[in-house]
């Protein structure tokens, strides 16, 4: 399929071509059979009259069609015959030895439009193209039978349909008793007096009916000015009065319908326009164009003789609705399919493209309307909620003591909400700039402030203002940079006044650091007790060789004279170096301790809270649950906290080696059975293997790289001396729970 | 029998150092270096006494202390300490301890406390003497002899006894001479002392005799 497609289009594209190549060929010397090659096809159109009769539009409608099916490549010659030029007789002889010109090339096809041209061509076909098959249009049916033309001459009849053009007035004219009918004095026209006539006495409804035939123009122009308006007028053509006067086609019909207040009718569609109504007509394009196609049907080969003439396919009936409306005619009585011309297009149908336009810019514009309309709508919307929104931030920071501010390097500008200016202790009313707030700084953090304004990182400062009463605050600055690096960015932070936690921060840091000296004067008195002992015994053992020796010297000899006093200066010393011992061991002993009735469980949360910042920096979390209806315990409130925070740091370095996410310590406090009150510390750390476990109470024994060896033998002793236990249980690699117990109102033993 | 001084500490040296110093003076000396070690070995009938250092392994001062209580024997005790608490020294003395002593042992605290302990000794161990001759006195009477007693010590007259025993006042008075000359009293006042000395049931109002008791008349 394919190759043989391509192959046609290929001869296709070529076919031109080659009937090019045969005519150069042929056309000198083989005149003859110029016939058997394939030359252009060649028509000649004849009009009965002159370009600017109606009749040439079917012409031009012909000359189109054929134009379009030969796609250009048709001879086509035109000539108007104007043969309405009565006034000279010869007009006709000379205009048919003009045409003898196609005599030597005669066209394939003659086409004659106007009833006048077919007669024309009949008489001197023989002269100019004897063969050429004659394709005619606008020729009446009355006229063809009249003229008997041979076979070979065909085409379109023109009917002017009298009869419907007078139903179509006698619909839209119920009431109308007169008829006048109007014609010029042509042949055809005469012609058509006959068959107006006939017509309208063929008709059911009779009338009043006048025939202005063969009259002067002006007097059937007289006529018809006399007429009432409920007459009916109708009218064929106009070419030519009575006394020979020839109008340009259609002026007469313009005349006429000006002069008569009656309507006019006529079959002719070339009148409509000029103030006739209308009737059932046939256009001269449509006619033309039928005509065309007869004469393609010849050109394709087919006999003329085989073509029968046919009827312009196109009558309707056809009315100017202008005429109708200046006649007060009812439009609703147009019988179904009339076409209506001339009706006063609507400006939307006359400007439609302009109202389309028009319509579609106010659309655009409607809606662009609306976009805006509703975009500032939303805009405000936002617009409040983000104020809404700032002023909750700005109350939210205020009442966090906190203030936002944001600042453009580039310009220098810094914005503050204003609860900011009050962190630093401005006034009110005061300028929120820049140095305004960098001033407000204390002199030694002013450098710190001005490049936490300026920073291009993301930093935290925290400065102090001094406030007009003197007082000093502390103010952290939260800086976040915006923007590509190196390039002047854009700040945003946060003010927030930390005085109470740098305040907080320094009572816990001073608390600790209290604990921590107890913690060391406690292992120092431990440990001097310890090596208190350890000295002492030496001492003793000392101390007693020299009172023996001394003894053992005989009384009253003088040769042992200065080993006694020997001996007594050991005895002395010795008694300086326990009295040294003694002395420290009296400098170290605790003060007085205090025995105060206290609540266990603030105690302990108040230990935790103590840690806090140790806890979080080793990301242990902590859990405390205390128990209810607990005794008051009496004894020293540091001693025990110093116990706890002991106890806890134990827990927490057991801790060290587990992962984060299972570091966990918690501090429980209950009433036990034995009617004592206990507490317990429990971790989450490696424990203790049980050889160690019978060991951390005594002195110097440590796990620790850096331990004294201490800690659990002060928490024993301080627990000993509140008349309680402290036991340690473990499972070795699932964590350690110390329990302190101890009697509730229990007095200090040492105090008693 | 010499005094003996039983000398317990941990630390070698200085159980040596005072087993000198004491011999010096004419005391006997055990030196030992482990409590157990003089448990083991205690006699109780020598006299003597302990000096004893509270902090040790094993068995500390206190408990050697207690031991020695519970096995009978009224050993007196002398303390010494390294670290002088006062807890545990009241604790000592309230058991009975003769003195608490701190290291380093300045000499005439010790000499004093070995005295004071040695005259305790000889005290406790002459009343002990007075006392087991009494008890063999007593041992001689016959249950009459016995019975009558026991009223007379009581306060009852020789009448009402006659009436409680259900004989004559002269059977009473025969008894009751016979019982005193068996344990040597020659008055009413001598018998009553002697009579407060022992142990109940022979007086009902006497109290138990202790060292305290003597020691601090």
């Amino acid at each position: 399929m394919i190759p043989l497609h391509g192959g046609y289009r290929i001869i296709s594209r070529l076919l031109p071509i080659a009937r090019v190549a045969s005519l150069f060929i042929f056309a000198g010397g083989f005149n003859g059979i110029s016939h058997a090659v394939e030359m252009p096809r060649r028509v000649v159109m004849l009009n009965a009259y002159n370009l600017s009769e109606p009749l040439s539009a079917a012409s031009t409608a012909a000359r189109k069609r054929l134009l379009e099916r030969y796609r250009g490549l048709i001879g086509i010659d035109v000539d108007y015959l104007d043969l309405l030029r009565a006034s000279d007789p010869d007009h006709e002889q000379r205009t048919a030895e003009f045409l003898r010109k196609y005599a030597a090339a005669p066209p394939d096809v003659i086409m004659t439009f106007g009833s006048a041209a077919l007669p024309f061509i009949l008489k001197h076909r023989d002269a100019i193209a004897p063969k050429a098959p004659i394709v005619f249009m606008a020729v009446s049916p009355e006229n063809y039978s009249l003229l008997k033309p041979p076979s070979d001459v065909t085409g379109i009849l023109l009917d002017l349909d009298l009869s419907r053009t007078l139903s179509l007035a006698e619909r839209l004219q119920p009431n109308a008793t007169r008829l006048i009918v109007v014609a010029g004095s042509t042949r055809v026209e005469r012609l058509w007096q006959n068959i107006a006539r006939r017509t309208i006495e063929a008709r059911e409804k009779k009338y009043d009916t006048t025939y202005l035939f063969e009259m002067p123009f002006i007097e059937v122009v007289n006529e018809l000015s006399r007429l009432p308006a409920d007459a009916i007028v109708l009218m064929t053509s106009f070419l030519v009065d009575t006394t020979g006067q020839s109008f340009v086609p259609n002026t007469a019909s313009v005349t006429f319908s000006a002069a008569s207040p009656a309507p006019i009718y006529t079959p002719y569609i070339s009148q409509l326009g000029k103030g006739i109504i209308g009737g059932f007509s046939e256009t001269f394009e449509g006619a033309g164009e039928a005509a065309a196609d007869i004469a393609l049907e010849i050109l394709a080969g087919k006999s003329a003789a085989d073509i029968p003439p046919r009827r312009n396919p196109d009558g309707a009936y056809r009315v100017d609705i202008r005429a109708m409306q200046r006649h007060g005619l009812d439009e609703s009585r147009l019988p179904p399919g009339t076409i209506v011309m001339f009706r006063e297009p609507s400006v939307w149908e006359r400007h439609r493209v302009l109202a389309l336009t028009a319509s579609a810019i106010i659309a655009v514009l409607t809606a662009l309307v609306f976009a805006l309309l509703i975009q500032r709508y939303r805009r405000r919307i936002a617009e409040n909620l983000l104020k809404e929104s700032e002023e909750r931030m700005s109350f939210t920071a205020a009442s966090v003591n906190a203030g936002f501010w944001q600042y453009d390097p580039a310009t220098r500008e810094l914005w503050t909400t204003p609860h900011s200016a009050r962190l630093f202790g401005l006034s009110s009313d005061a300028l929120r700039t820049r140095d305004a707030f960098v001033s407000a700084v204390h002199l030694d953090d002013r450098t710190l402030a001005a490049n936490a304004l300026e920073t291009s990182a993301d930093t935290v400062n925290d400065v102090r203002v001094v406030m007009p009463d003197g007082q000093a605050r502390w103010i952290r600055i939260r800086t976040k940079s915006h923007g590509e690096r190196g390039a002047p960015n854009r700040l945003t932070g946060i003010f927030i006044d930390i005085t109470e936690q740098k305040a907080a921060e320094a009572e816990a840091h001073q608390k600790r650091e209290e604990v921590a000296h107890l913690m060391r004067v406690s292992a120092v008195g431990e440990l001097s007790g310890a090596i208190a002992h350890e000295i002492n015994q030496p001492l003793t053992a000392i101390s007693t060789n020299a009172h023996a020796a001394l003894d053992m010297i005989p009384p009253g000899s003088d040769e042992f004279a200065e080993l006694r006093e020997t001996l007594q200066d050991i005895i002395a010393e010795d008694n300086r170096a326990s009295e040294v011992i003694a002395g420290l061991r009296n400098l170290l002993k605790k003060e007085t301790k205090s025995s105060v009735s206290f609540d266990v469980n603030r105690l302990v949360s108040e230990t935790i809270r103590l840690l806090n910042s140790e806890l979080v920096a080793r990301r242990i979390t902590t859990s405390v649950e205390l128990g209810e209806d607990l005794a008051p315990l009496f004894g020293d409130a540091v001693q025990i906290q110093q116990l706890l925070l002991n106890l806890m740091m134990n827990a927490m370095d057991a801790m060290a080696d587990t992962p984060p996410a299972q570091r966990h310590m918690k501090a429980t406090t209950r009433n036990s059975d034995q009617g004592t009150l206990e507490i317990h510390i429990t971790d989450t750390g490696s424990g203790m293997p049980f050889e160690q476990k019978s060991r951390v109470f005594e002195p110097f024994y440590t796990t620790k790289a850096h331990g004294l060896g201490l800690g659990l033998t002060i928490c024993s002793t301080i627990v000993r001396a509140h008349g309680g236990t402290l036991q340690l249980t473990s499972e070795s690699g699932r964590g350690a729970m110390a329990t302190i117990s101890l009697p509730a109102k229990a007095l200090l033993v040492a105090a008693k | 029998m010499a005094f003996t001084v039983f000398i317990v500490d941990d630390d070698a040296a200085v159980v040596k150092a005072l087993s000198r110093r004491l011999r010096i003076k004419g005391y006997e000396t055990l030196p030992y270096t482990s409590p157990q070690a003089f448990l083991a070995r205690h006699d109780p009938n020598v006299p003597g006494c302990a000096l004893l250092d509270v902090a040790m392994p094993g068995l500390d001062g206190l408990e050697l202390q207690k031991a020695l209580t519970d096995g009978g024997s009224q050993r007196p005790v002398i303390f010494m300490t390294g670290k002088g608490d006062i807890p545990t020294s009241v604790r000592a003395m309230r058991a009975g301890a003769i003195d608490f002593l701190t290291k380093p042992v300045r000499d005439e605290a010790l000499l004093e406390a070995i005295s004071r302990a040695e005259k305790w000794d000889s005290e406790s161990r002459q009343i002990q003497a007075e006392l087991a001759t009494i008890e063999s006195r007593m041992n001689s009477l016959t249950p009459r002899e016995r019975e009558v007693l026991s009223y007379v010590v009581a306060g009852q007259l020789n009448k009402q006894i006659a009436a409680v025993l259900g004989t004559v006042e002269q059977t009473v008075k025969v008894h009751r001479r016979r019982a005193m000359e068996k344990i040597g009293a020659r008055s009413m006042v001598e018998l009553m002392q002697i009579m407060q000395r022992l142990q109940p049931p022979f007086h009902q109002a006497g109290k138990p005799l202790t060292r305290r008791s003597i020691d601090n008349p």
